[in-house]
């Protein structure tokens, strides 16, 4: 699903080139839950902007589902984000200015889904994730766990082969923290691959397999056995 | 993603920041209002101005005057100063004239029991109130059988009326004029400042041309008016008569027709007018052009401070087309429906100028068409910029931004 030969992203910081990511070579199988770990600075959030389409590699390839994503344009890599990538971030990232509900409709709007469909697939989304009765809210009245239930409910709109969360409870307490990771979990159990980008261990120990990245290379790999 | 939606996604954004939008609105509705405001006038005045000069020439009918009335000065020895029988004979045998009458203009003193006034006198045929465009309010014109029968009957001018009968019916009443009693059949308003009721004032009366024959024998005959056969050719028969009484005069200017006098001021002034319709409209445009940079303005502002929407909407699979549309039809969308309330603000502006002073405002549907897409066109022009600007967005910086 996710296959990644020799990467290395470089950029330009003043004069002096920057390597963030040194020859990364991964790959990721339909229906894995995989949690990649490492320090700040490790370079693992450049990884997954490269997963998530958002970047691409200066040198090495990515190929999502087969498509070489390192060779497509900037038109290509949206319909690919819009169609194959679910993004959860960890402020969350809802529009704030407009209610839960149309949140989780944008991703269909820009794969131009009607506009009747698109509410009821929205509300739908809404209600699989425990927020049907919030659907009317603007996300500042929605509290934190809350609002990652929207983004993830959002996140699932198009339908995506895979979720990518950077930091999904980053920004929650231990218990809300803990249902997130739930929610990810029961999704990886309906079939869905997962990629989550983490520095807390036990975000890290709800996935299969963890990779560390030290220094902009993966380092180890601990596959747990359920 | 469809036109309706977009239009959609841009109101749902200008309403979550109304005051600003309002505000920006605000530039282009106040230029677009000034515009159609300044057109309306400018136009409701030219019509004011020609309707008056066309009026002032009753149609089909000539008016000839001899030169001396049509440039004021010390007449030359042998000019001609009247209208005598011979030239109305040399009208009246041109094909194509129905009718030649003329007009005597004087002044004389005009009394009713006690109380008297010095009123100007125009003397002349039936449809003398058609010539100098008069409006009868009450009674009726003297009729033809009047000045055929030199029949002694006047119609005063409402201000004349005022003076000698003050509140009380004139009509049915006598006033004397040079000791005859004229008996009054009508009172009439001017309904125009023609150039010689400008100069006569309007305290007036009006009578049949023979009967004031009969009162001022030595007053001259001053005006020509023939009426042209309907179908008729009015100006080259003017120019034909004026030139036959030239030839007859021995004097090559000694006839004009005044009637061509009126409309080629009144073409002047309609110049006048459009040339001052046009300079104000431009300063209005310059009013106008300050609200895009505004509208810009603004936009450049709102993407600054949207820059973490942007990203998450690129990261949501929004192209960049889509972004650059969504700015667009945004800034386009304030400026367009700045521009409707302008022309609707203008035309009300122009209403109330037609009521209060009765000039008769337009504005005419294209120029109102014009400024509403004109406005979208400032909205779409200021827009780009900034629109490009969202679009050229590195969505990782985008969502990063605080």
């Amino acid at each position: 699903m996710i296959e990644l030969h020799g990467v290395y992203k470089t950029y330009r910081v003043g004069d002096e080139p920057l390597t963030v990511l040194h020859g990364v070579d991964l790959r990721i199988e339909e229906g894995e839950f995989v949690s990649i770990m490492g320090p700040s600075g490790s370079g693992k959030s450049t990884l997954m902007h490269i997963i998530g389409c958002l970047d691409t590699p200066s040198v090495g390839e990515y190929r999502l589902r087969g498509t070489l994503v390192s060779n497509l344009s900037a038109r290509e890599l949206a319909v690919l984000r819009n169609r194959m990538i679910g993004f959860v971030f960890q402020n969350f990232h809802l529009l704030p200015r407009i209610t839960a509900v149309r949140n989780v409709e944008l991703p269909l709007l820009y794969a131009g889904v009607g506009r009747a469909e698109r509410r009821a697939r929205a509300l739908d989304l809404l209600a699989r994730v425990g927020m049907a009765d919030r659907a009317q809210h603007l996300p500042t009245a929605l509290s934190g766990g809350q609002k990652q239930r929207v983004a993830i409910a959002r996140a699932l709109a198009n339908d995506p082969a895979l979720i990518l969360a950077d930091e999904p409870t980053g920004a929650l307490d231990q218990r809300t923290g803990l249902e997130i990771i739930h929610l990810l979990r029961d999704l990886h159990h309906a079939g869905r691959t997962i990629v989550v980008i983490t520095h807390d261990p036990t975000v890290a120990a709800a996935a299969d397999r963890t990779i560390y990245i030290v220094d902009g290379q993966i380092r180890r790999e601990e596959v747990r056995r359920r | 993603m469809n036109a309706w939606e977009m239009i959609n996604m841009a109101l749902i954004s200008l309403r979550t920041n109304k005051l600003r939008s309002f505000l920006t609105m605000l530039g282009i509705l106040i230029g677009v209002a000034s515009i159609i405001a300044i057109v309306a006038i400018g136009n409701g005045g030219k019509a004011a101005v020609l309707g008056a000069i066309a009026s002032g020439s009753a149609q089909n009918t000539i008016q000839i005057v001899p030169r001396e009335l049509v440039a004021p000065g010390l007449p030359q020895p042998g000019q001609v100063l009247a209208i005598d029988e011979s030239d109305l004979a040399i009208a009246a045998s041109f094909s194509g004239v129905q009718q030649v009458n003329y007009t005597l203009y004087g002044t004389a003193v005009v009394s009713s029991g006690n109380r008297s006034d010095n009123a100007s006198i125009e003397a002349g045929p039936a449809n003398l109130n058609e010539l100098t465009r008069l409006r009868i309010i009450s009674g009726h014109m003297f009729s033809q059988a009047d000045v055929i029968g030199h029949r002694d009957v006047a119609v005063l001018s409402q201000s004349l009326a005022n003076k000698l009968f003050g509140s009380g019916n004139p009509i049915g009443g006598l006033v004397n004029v040079s000791g005859v009693p004229l008996q009054i059949v009508g009172v009439a308003v001017s309904q125009e400042t023609s150039l010689f009721s400008l100069f006569m004032g309007s305290d007036a009366l009006y009578m049949p041309a023979t009967t004031c024959q009969d009162l001022f024998p030595n007053w001259s005959v001053s005006e020509m008016d023939v009426q042209a056969a309907p179908g008729a050719n009015v100006q080259s028969l003017a120019q034909r008569i004026v030139t036959a009484l030239n030839i007859h005069a021995g004097d090559a200017t000694a006839f004009a027709d005044s009637s061509g006098l009126a409309s080629s001021v009144g073409a002047l002034l309609s110049k006048v007018t459009t040339i001052l319709t046009l300079v104000i409209g431009a300063i209005a445009g310059i009013a106008l052009l300050v609200g895009g940079v505004g509208v810009m303005n603004i936009m450049l502002v709102s993407v600054t401070e949207r820059t973490q929407e942007i990203g998450i909407r690129i990261s949501l699979g929004a192209t960049r087309t889509v972004i650059l549309l969504q700015f667009l039809v945004e800034s386009a969308t304030i400026t367009a429906i700045g521009g409707l309330a302008g022309v609707v603000i203008g035309c009300f502006i122009g209403l109330g100028i037609r009521i209060t002073t009765g000039i008769p405002a337009s504005v005419p549907w294209p120029v109102a068409l014009i400024s509403f897409l004109f406005s979208a066109a400032i909205g779409v022009i200021c827009g780009l910029y900034p629109a490009n600007k969202a679009a050229r967005l590195n969505p990782i910086e985008a969502l990063r931004y605080e």
